[in-house]
């Protein structure tokens, strides 16, 4: 079943076009890794999937749904954890999950807050004020709260930027741990994460959409050493491989 | 309701800044002190008119700190996790507002106490002025959504230092317009902070006489027009965060 349908999507800001005529298709359950380099386009095309800015051109479909007639029922069965740490300083970690359970109007949010603090081992900064955190415990904390609404589709943003080796391997178990169950976009800049959590890999290029397959596949269709070699190869079509 | 846990999260972010409860709270009191202690001659400084003054004075740092606030959170991506949310932009609005309106009566609260203690009479009117500075503190509030919706978080602190300085000159909190001349008299008219601080003298003495007709339209246009500002300006941020 697809999760996302993605038509001719577009976004232009005065001369610039961000993201020129995307077209993708998204199965449920997936894990697909949107690559590129910087100014790729990678973050806009987040930003209009996940509904916080309005495509110039074309159409958005989540679980069937329109994404601009259903926007806030589509809102409450995805979430978004950005690149940077969006976390309310001032509160502690347990405080900003409470908070965040409160946006999604959660039911049961005890449970959810202590399975949260389970799966991200956060027992022991749980009553501290977040701005008092690391770098990456806030980016922990950011992305523990990204499923407090146990969302359908979830968009991690570069999601282990700053983090140091342990920790980065420890957010891969938990990514590999939500495939399969829900859609994971994710955005990365690392080579190895991507070939090692996700399905298949998009890759953008000054606001297009290149190049989308497995990485067995994209090594093959360029002759690649290693899907790094791969990535370069399809970036800079084949003047640096 | 989605705006009132918006509102308990604001609440905490701007009770837990030191720095807002002294300009909010303590340089007011300070204030109201300090001036029944020099004695000046005139009505201005009497407390049942200094006291109005300094409750105005006290919602220009509201919008100071409100517009710390909203260009705060626009500038840490919480309001890019919170725009993917089923948040609307009224919930965005009142949680702001509703976030405030604690503070603002711990203000007056405070004032009054402080007020009473240096000799002002207890009485009824209190209560009441208390009521109506809850509604005039809407303008402030909004006004400092507007400015943190437009401007960045250094910004905001530069903006909200204006509008203190201008609530100190146009108000009337510590000389009368007349003093300065026509033209100044033309702006302090045109300006909501002046007729803002008549509301709540007038109500404070029971004199209703203190606030004219252009008091009650300037500061209602000024309301229903920064109120609907905020709300057009940051619903619009929202939607193009990544500008």
């Amino acid at each position: 079943m697809v999760a996302i349908e993605i038509k001719d999507l577009t976004k232009k800001y005065k001369d610039k076009t961000a993201v020129n005529g995307l077209n993708l298709n998204i199965e449920q359950g997936e894990l697909f890794a949107l690559l590129g380099t910087n100014g790729a386009g990678k973050t806009t095309t987040i930003k209009m999937l996940s509904g916080l800015i309005l495509p110039t051109m074309g159409s958005i479909k989540i679980q069937g749904m329109d994404m601009t007639k259903d926007t806030f029922r589509i809102k409450s069965i995805l979430n978004v954890s950005p690149q940077e740490t969006a976390i309310a300083p001032n509160l502690t970690v347990k405080e900003n999950l409470d908070f965040m359970a409160g946006v999604y109007q959660i039911k049961d949010k005890d449970r959810k807050i202590t399975e949260l603090v389970k799966q991200f081992k956060l027992e022991d900064v749980l009553n501290k004020r977040v701005k008092t955190l690391s770098g990456g415990w806030q980016r922990k904390v950011s992305i523990a709260i990204s499923l407090i609404n146990d969302p359908q589709i979830l968009f991690l943003d570069e999601p282990t930027l700053g983090l140091d080796v342990i920790s980065r391997k420890e957010l891969w178990q938990v990514i590999q741990g939500l495939k399969g169950k829900i859609t994971v976009i994710l955005t990365t800049h690392y080579m190895e994460e991507a070939e090692s959590l996700s399905n298949r890999i998009g890759i953008m290029a000054n606001g297009n959409l290149i190049a989308v397959d497995t990485v067995q596949e994209l090594i093959k269709k360029t002759k690649a050493k290693s899907f790094e070699d791969a990535f370069v190869n399809i970036v800079t079509g084949g003047k640096l491989a | 309701m989605r705006m009132f846990n918006f509102a308990k999260r604001n609440f905490k972010e701007l009770i837990r800044d030191p720095l807002s409860l002294i300009f909010e709270i303590a340089l007011p009191i300070f204030l109201l002190f300090i001036f029944q202690q020099i004695k000046i001659p005139g009505d201005t400084y009497k407390l049942e008119n200094f006291t109005p003054g300094i409750i105005v004075f006290g919602f220009s740092f509201i919008t100071l700190f409100t517009a710390t606030l909203v260009a705060k959170d626009r500038s840490s991506s919480l309001l890019i996790r919170l725009g993917t949310s089923p948040m609307r932009a009224y919930d965005f609005i009142l949680g702001y507002i509703f976030s405030l309106l604690p503070i603002v009566l711990l203000q007056d609260v405070l004032f009054f106490v402080v007020a009473c203690l240096l000799g002002l009479k207890i009485t009824f009117n209190i209560i009441l002025t208390i009521l109506i500075s809850l509604v005039i503190s809407v303008l402030f509030i909004a006004l400092g959504i507007l400015i943190g919706s437009l401007v960045s978080e250094k910004g905001a602190g530069g903006v909200g230092s204006v509008v203190v300085q201008l609530v100190c000159f146009t108000s009337g909190m510590y000389f009368s317009k007349d003093l300065i001349g026509k033209g100044f008299a033309v702006v302090c008219d045109v300006l909501p902070f002046e007729g803002s601080l008549n509301l709540i003298k007038g109500s404070l003495n029971h004199n209703y006489a203190l606030i004219s007709v252009n008091d009650i339209v300037v500061f209602t246009l000024y309301t229903v027009a920064v109120l609907i500002a905020a709300i057009f300006v940051f619903q619009k941020k929202m939607l193009n965060a990544n500008k």
